[in-house]
């Protein structure tokens, strides 16, 4: 039974798994040796130099990697305090019209983002803020992602009743309450959304196609599309800088896996 | 102090904007990029040099990349008006573009110009850049003509001759026949006579050569179920499942794969253009060459081409002008002639050593310039990207399916396209919206939804009461300032246009009212109807066996040990990787010929579907890639799992319950809200799923992957038809919201909440 069931472990792992070990291998095979099954086998002289050769092609690496963490971070940070504080008002503070609102966020998960798109473009580009990290980072800082406002109203409606009391008894306000006792005890779910932020913002590819114009503030992804031209691209190359794209998400993952599981095991065991 | 905060952020994203909006000197943006590293290098240095000429100007070129959606840009920005002098673009696209007045005639600076003399260029070429009265658009990049590849080596090993260049369709047919066989006789085809190219463009050769018309010179009545274009289909349907000597060649919709021309495994391929000499050219176990198409009553091919036009929003055609014809001129020109992009528009750089190359293969590239004389383009109709998804549908049910009743299906594109041209002379006849009429309903609609959430919140408490309720409201002010700006606001936009008609490509002024025209107009579309249809089926199988295998997994990784949270990771890996990349992945999987999945299921005996390629087996493999980004839905029922109290199931395993009954009865019911959880958000994100059939199909085959989603994409950045796509949106929501409230007040009794209820 034991081992029946690492049989099938492994199984699962190596079915999940293999798209990724297919961008590997294939990155370390010889310039154009195709790709068919064969790319699926480890090549027997890994070509190291692809790396640096993908790197040197795109042209400014360094550059993008910096364009890239600092739309990253700071729709993280943009996200993580827009919603935990959206959420703990939904969750804690009592107001005429708190469930209407509520369901103003729920339905706003039902809008297929294309059809707002445009209309949004016409307002940056109203704004002047076209070819700028504006549009990228501006709509998490102010708005943030509906379902991660579920999340934290889902947490904190998890936490005792007595916090507010002792709250209210030491004299804080509102905001106070938030962002001393509340926040802080938030932490597994800022992880949590701080993680799916992080692989949503460094893998976003439509807002910085439709919104960077300059080459030099491309972000990964989008220097990754330039960089796969129609008739100069080696698939090997592709496929090791798609591997150095991807790389840091699933490091990042393996790291905080941990708290991720904390977080949303407190909102699944609510609901 | 977040509602401060958020006034201040607004503040300084204002003062931000006076800042950059204010660039000092005069600029040229260009983007021209050709999908080649060596071009962009060139187009630097041109760029240097034009700047070193014109003191004080500069000349900023943006990349575009050949990555999906790149071709939609250029849309974006000149529907919001934003600042770009050349725009290099395809000609199927010139006809819309120019239709909307979305570009600058450059007709006079041309006639002012001493140094121009159009017989520089060939004129079959120029011909397609005219306008009805006049104009001209811009000039060609590189173009190419389509024609036929061939393996001459096969044609040898077969004793067969070369074709001549009038060669016929019945030659054709002939030499397909011999060229089929099967070679390991396992019954299964081994080696094709042909290999067909099926897309519209390169469909058009065939009926123009058997006499036939899409559409008739006037752009007004569809010509698709007249004798010649039913004879034209008949014979490619022929070919493929009567005499079964042709396949289709997966290496255009998907690169990464050898197709059967370059394998060796097909005679010939085509209609197809140039650009596949770049790729043919590292073939070395066979000698290869183009010949011309076939001819049936007559000789005919179509063209391909990118062309460079000056958009509305130039800031400075003149220069634009300049700089437009030093990208068609003679040294530009050559470098894409020797880095193979294409045929250069310019005779001189055509008719050099950088294009025809004798020392690389193809042998033959004259023929690319001889067949110039039969080309044609396509009809000067508004919108050649809207005509051919019309057809499109049609044509690969005639293509792919074997009992295809293909009359009635010509008879069906000439409907659909008869019906578009209807409506589209109807268009001019629309009362513009006022300006400030868009601004004034979305502002009024905002404001009418504020005083009906004061009205409605209820009565108006101490005061006391107030000042704490103000104080929870200002913590909101972050949420819904941007719920107002982002959301809220651009999907009133999309309510009003929903009821306009506008096209990306004119200015936001020029909105025309169509009334409830666009909600009528989805009962009658057929389109609307397949699409609905496959996004329901995709929904109806996709979510539950999604929960299904996402609550499997997370039974069997539920215990916390270094094994399971290393395979738990694995298992989250495919969420990980952006969407874009998992397409292009499951795309090369699921390849009918020579993907690993069939061939794994060949090895194994069993029967390998065409999947992506059938109608039938379309969704099912997107329900595949689906299933295999399960990882979220499974790591919140872990996360389930590990909060339940372990001491009922213990108890239940005390009074004697196996493992199934235990789940059933005790596990399964504590689950209720989390599976709820997982339903609802796994709906909405199936109803929207788009990325996927945007990269690996397009829609296809036929109308079979078009879901709603991308639907609406298309029908706002290559039917231009803002207004329609809007109206879909809509509908889409109100499906979606009504099913999730259905789901959520059906499972009421079944879902049962711990505490206080959410």
């Amino acid at each position: 039974m034991r081992i029946l069931r690492a049989l099938v472990l492994v199984a699962v792992a190596a079915l999940f798994a293999l798209p990724l070990w297919f961008v590997l291998s294939a990155s370390l095979h010889k310039e154009g040796a195709g790709l068919g099954l064969g790319a699926l086998a480890p090549p027997a002289d890994p070509q190291w130099h692809n790396y640096a050769l993908a790197l040197e092609r795109m042209g400014g690496f360094a550059r993008f990697l910096a364009n890239t963490l600092l739309v990253t971070v700071l729709s993280i940070l943009g996200q993580c305090f827009t919603c935990s504080l959206a959420g703990y008002a939904f969750a804690r503070l009592s107001f005429r019209g708190r469930d209407a609102l509520f369901v103003c966020v729920l339905a706003a998960m039902m809008l297929p983002d294309q059809t707002s798109a445009l209309p949004r473009f016409l307002l940056f580009r109203t704004l002047g803020l076209v070819d700028s990290y504006w549009p990228l980072v501006l709509p998490t800082v102010l708005g943030g992602a509906p379902f991660f406002i579920f999340l934290f109203r889902q947490y904190f409606l998890s936490l005792p009743a007595e916090l507010d009391e002792a709250a209210r008894m030491d004299g804080c306000s509102a905001w106070q309450a938030y962002w001393r006792v509340f926040l802080p005890l938030a932490r597994p779910m800022l992880a949590t959304v701080a993680l799916i932020t992080f692989l949503a913002t460094w893998n976003d590819f439509w807002a910085p196609l439709v919104y960077v114009l300059s080459p030099e503030k491309r972000t990964l992804t989008l220097a990754l599309a330039s960089f796969q031209r129609t008739f100069d691209t080696s698939v090997e190359l592709l496929m090791a800088a798609s591997a150095v794209i991807l790389a840091p998400c699933v490091l990042v993952y393996f790291l905080a896996q941990r708290l991720f599981l904390r977080g949303i095991r407190v909102a699944a065991s609510k609901g | 102090m977040p509602a401060a905060m958020t006034l201040a952020l607004l503040l300084s994203v204002l003062v931000g904007m006076g800042a950059s909006g204010a660039s000092n000197g005069r600029e040229l943006v260009v983007m021209a990029e050709e999908g080649h590293l060596t071009a962009w290098l060139e187009i630097e240095a041109l760029s240097r040099a034009f700047e070193h000429e014109h003191p004080g100007l500069s000349v900023r070129c943006l990349p575009l990349g050949g990555a999906a959606g790149s071709q939609d840009k250029p849309k974006f920005l000149i529907a919001g008006g934003v600042p770009l002098d050349l725009l290099r673009i395809d000609v199927t696209e010139l006809a819309a573009y120019a239709g909307e007045g979305a570009l600058v005639d450059l007709a006079p600076y041309f006639a002012a110009d001493p140094s121009w003399d159009e017989r520089a260029y060939f004129p079959a070429v120029l011909g397609a850049l005219h306008g009805p009265r006049g104009e001209l658009w811009g000039l060609p990049s590189t173009f190419t003509p389509y024609v036929m590849y061939v393996n001459l080596d096969r044609l040898s090993e077969l004793g067969l001759a070369r074709p001549a260049s009038d060669w016929t369709w019945h030659d054709f047919r002939a030499l397909a026949r011999r060229a089929t066989t099967d070679d390991d006789g396992d019954g299964r085809t081994d080696r094709y006579g042909v290999s067909l190219t099926q897309w519209l463009q390169a469909v058009c050769p065939w009926i123009w050569q058997a006499g036939g018309e899409l559409i008739d010179s006037k752009g007004e009545r569809a010509r698709m179920g007249e004798p010649e274009f039913v004879e034209s289909m008949r014979f490619l349907h022929a070919l493929l499942h009567e005499d079964k000597v042709a396949s289709f060649d997966a290496s255009f919709a998907n690169q990464l794969t050898q197709g059967l021309f370059q394998g060796g495994k097909a005679l010939f391929y085509g209609p197809v253009g140039y650009w596949e000499t770049y790729r043919f050219r590292s073939i070395e176990r066979f000698r290869w060459d183009v010949v011309q198409l076939p001819r049936g009553k007559r000789a005919a091919t179509s063209v391909a081409m990118t062309v460079y036009v000056v958009p509305r929003t130039a800031r400075e055609p003149e220069l634009a002008y300049e700089f437009l014809r030093r990208l068609a001129g003679p040294e530009y020109q050559r470098m894409l002639a020797r880095i193979g992009n294409g045929v250069p528009g310019l005779i001189a750089a055509a008719e050099s050593a950088d294009f025809l190359k004798p020392e690389v293969a193809p042998e033959s590239e004259q023929v690319f310039l001889d067949v110039l004389r039969e080309a044609r383009l396509q009809p000067p109709v508004a919108n050649w990207r809207k005509i051919e998804s019309l057809v499109q549908a049609e044509l690969e049910g005639i293509l792919l399916q074997p009992d295809c009743d293909v009359p009635a299906a010509c008879a069906r594109m000439a409907a659909k396209t008869d019906e578009y041209l209807a409506r589209e002379r109807e268009r001019g006849g629309r009362a513009r919206l006022p300006r400030g009429a868009l601004e004034l309903a979305v502002g009024g609609a905002l404001l009418g939804l504020l005083a009906l959430f004061l009205v409605k919140r209820g009565a108006r408490p101490a005061a006391r009461e107030r000042r704490r309720e103000r104080a929870a409201l200002a913590l909101l002010v972050p949420w819904a300032s941007g719920f107002v700006l982002f959301l809220l606001g651009p999907a009133l936009v999309a309510l009003v246009l929903a009821l306009c008609e506008w096209s990306p490509l004119r200015p936001l002024d020029d909105v025309r009212w169509a009334g409830l025209d666009n909600l009528a107009r989805l009962g009658g579309d057929a389109t609307f109807a397949s699409s609905l249809g496959a996004t329901a089926l995709y929904a109806a199988l996709c979510v539950p066996l999604g929960l299904a295998l996402a609550f499997g997994l997370a039974l069997l990784l539920r215990r916390e040990s270094r094994a399971t949270s290393l395979v738990r990771t694995a298992c989250y890996l495919p969420a990980i990787v952006a969407p874009v990349i998992v397409a292009a992945l499951w795309r090369l999987a699921l390849d009918a010929e020579h993907g690993p999945v069939n061939e794994c299921l060949r090895a194994l005996g069993l029967g390998a579907p065409a999947w992506l390629r059938d109608p039938a087996w379309v969704v099912p493999s997107f329900v595949l890639v689906s299933l295999w980004s399960v990882g979220a839905q499974m790591l919140v029922f872990v996360a389930a799992l590990q909060a339940l109290d372990p001491a009922l199931e213990e108890a239940a395993r005390v009074d004697g319950a196996g493992p199934l009954a235990r789940h059933w009865h005790v596990v399964l019911p504590q689950l209720g809200p989390v599976l709820l959880f997982n339903l609802l958000t796994g709906l909405v994100a199936a109803a929207q799923i788009f990325a996927q059939p945007y990269v690996m199909t397009q829609g296809g085959p036929g109308d079979a992957s078009r879901f709603l989603v991308l639907y609406v994409y298309e029908s706002a950045f290559q039917h231009f038809d803002v207004g329609y796509a809007c109206a879909l949106a809509w509908v889409l929501f109100a499906a979606l919201a009504a099913a999730c409230g259905l789901l959520f007040v059906g499972t009421r009794r079944f879902v049962h909440y711990r505490g206080r209820s959410a």
